[in-house]
């Protein structure tokens, strides 16, 4: 690199007394003008344009449409969610979505884990670098694409169809979805873990082998506490995602359909947008309860 | 010396091996792209360019390819706006409810896709649509800008938490003024955050789909027609090779955020 010797920089010109002075002034002496200068567009896109159009679902959810001609009654009633409640096939449903999303969270902790430790506390830091990128990196090609990736692995001529020797059915289903859905949300896990386990001090290990504790049980008793607000962290995705999750089973699915696609198939191919509307309380209510119940371990600092 | 030295080995084998797990498919979809047999036999018998050939003729994936790049821009733009301000007043401002605000412009990404999507949709349904404006390009770009908006927050917050407030308070004190300050110390401090935070929130907006497809209308996106043609066996070959396309095109950005941000693609999303 090449230095040049910068210009000596010019004295500041004496501010006139411009409009833009005036303004510059007014800022710099009131504080509470600046800050709602710049809470000002970002409050009103946030209030406005989200929670505002969440806060008009839960009204939608209380009408019910016309049968005859498809037009919204806007008259208040339970309808929608007494059949919510009382159809059995929406608890299923609903209990199976939860059961996928809790089976994502285990499944991704569990296979984060080694490789959260081995980045932050085995590799060196050029290794480290480059594990950081090679785990982001297929976050962002595309979902679709991993979905379709998987579609053509279990399909009838596949490579994982041949490897378990079943050519020519498909190994579509509700584990194809749990599977799919793990590997999808994987680097969510991976990204909050390794953060987590690089704050923690190599000291507190070494105590730990001092008082003579061999690996697994310094695992046990010291990293793993330490860790819960870490692994609360990456929970929040892996679980938020799969629940929220419309596509998945769509592709590797086969007859699966999850609580999303009961969400979709009234919006779209019913058109009964009210009901829609109530169902989607459902997903906002169990992330609510999720959210409100990690709040104490200071998880939602680490979004 | 901190882990055994099985305990070592252990890891690293188990890194390894997930690691090609999660390439796995994604090599298998590349090799597709190139496969010569028409129903994708596994293993291929032969390797051919013509796939890639036929994509870029394809009228559909052109033209959805467009409207992607459009919905992108537009979203990172509104992002770039609305999560800096967000960050600057976060940052540098202690106020009422600045907790709760941190954890509102994290809900978008905490709160299950389908949310958004349903109560867009619904929006657009009982309140744009009586106001003249139908569902298209204007109203993704606003469903992608509100969890775009994330990203930048993020790693602008993040860079200004790291420099602190000492450089500005130093150009006011040699007598610059408030727009000085931003033109000359300010923003030269998080512009290379900015440009992380715009490629992953453009990276973001391109490969969403399920907001997205309660927003578009007919406003097709890359992924929507991608879905559309999923199950068509006579486009499979095409949707190979977009997949190909997509699957490389999305290592760019990632590499240049990293690149450019060190807390980019590290630390958080």
């Amino acid at each position: 690199m090449t230095i040049t010797q910068a210009k000596p920089p010019a004295p500041p010109r004496p501010e006139r007394s411009t409009l833009r002075h005036g303004i510059s002034v007014g800022l710099a002496r009131r504080a509470w003008l600046r800050l709602s200068g710049l809470l000002s567009l970002p409050l009103f896109w946030l209030v406005v344009a989200y929670l505002g159009a969440l806060a008009a679902m839960f009204v939608t959810a209380f009408w019910t449409i016309d049968s005859f001609t498809s037009e919204l009654d806007k008259t208040f009633t339970w309808e929608n969610f007494r059949t919510l409640v009382g159809k059995p096939v929406y608890r299923t449903v609903a209990v199976r979505s939860l059961v996928v999303a809790a089976g994502v969270t285990l499944i991704d902790a569990v296979v984060a884990m080694p490789i959260a430790l081995y980045m932050a506390k085995v590799a060196k830091p050029r290794t480290r670098a480059l594990l950081v990128v090679l785990v982001m990196t297929p976050l962002w090609a595309s979902y679709l694409v991993k979905a379709y990736a998987w579609r053509v692995m279990l399909s009838g001529d596949g490579p994982v169809t041949r490897l378990v020797g079943t050519v020519g059915e498909p190994l579509y289903g509700l584990g194809a979805t749990t599977v799919v859905l793990a590997y999808l949300w994987l680097p969510y896990m991976i990204i909050p873990l390794f953060a987590g386990i690089d704050r923690i001090p190599n000291s507190m290990l070494e105590a730990s082998a001092d008082l003579g504790g061999r690996t697994w049980r310094t695992y046990r008793s010291v990293l793993l506490p330490l860790l819960a607000p870490a692994l609360v962290a990456g929970s929040i995705f892996t679980f938020s995602l799969s629940l929220g999750d419309l596509y998945t089973a769509k592709i590797v699915g086969g007859t699966t359909q999850l609580f999303s696609n009961v969400i979709y198939d009234n919006l779209v191919t019913a058109n009964n947008l009210p009901f829609a509307a109530a169902a989607g309380a459902f997903p906002v209510l169990v992330m609510v309860i999720y959210l409100a119940a990690v709040k104490r371990t200071g998880a939602l600092e680490n979004l | 010396m901190i882990l055994s030295r099985a305990a070592r080995i252990w890891l690293g084998t188990l890194t390894s091996l997930v690691l090609a797990l999660i390439y796995l498919p994604l090599a298998v979809v590349i090799i597709n792209s190139f496969n010569s047999s028409r129903t994708f036999a596994w293993p291929p018998p032969g390797l051919t360019l013509a796939w890639w050939g036929k994509a870029a003729q394809s009228q559909g994936l052109r033209d959805s390819l467009w409207n992607s790049i459009q919905a992108g821009l537009f979203a990172t733009l509104f992002a770039l706006i609305l999560g800096t301000m967000l960050a600057s007043a976060v940052a540098r401002f202690s106020f009422f409810g600045r907790e709760t605000l941190s954890l509102l412009v994290v809900l978008p990404l905490a709160l299950p896709g389908i949310v958004t999507g349903v109560a867009l949709s619904n929006t657009i349904t009982t309140v744009l649509h009586p106001l003249g404006i139908s569902a298209g390009l204007f109203t993704v770009v606003v469903g992608h800008a509100t969890f775009c908006m994330v990203v930048v927050y993020n790693n602008v917050l993040a860079r200004l938490r790291r420099t602190g407030g000492t450089l500005e308070e130093a150009s006011a004190d040699l007598g610059a003024d408030r727009f000085r300050t931003f033109r000359l110390v300010t923003f030269p401090l998080i512009r290379s955050a900015l440009l992380a935070g715009a490629l992953l929130a453009f990276a973001l907006s391109f490969d969403e789909i399920i907001v997205t497809t309660f927003t578009a209308g007919n406003f097709k996106t890359l992924p929507l027609w991608i879905f559309e043609n999923l199950f068509r066996p006579n486009q499979a070959p095409v949707i190979n090779v977009a997949a190909a396309a997509l699957i490389v095109l999305a290592i760019a950005p990632v590499w240049l955020a990293h690149r450019l941000g060190g807390d980019a693609a590290g630390g958080r999303l």
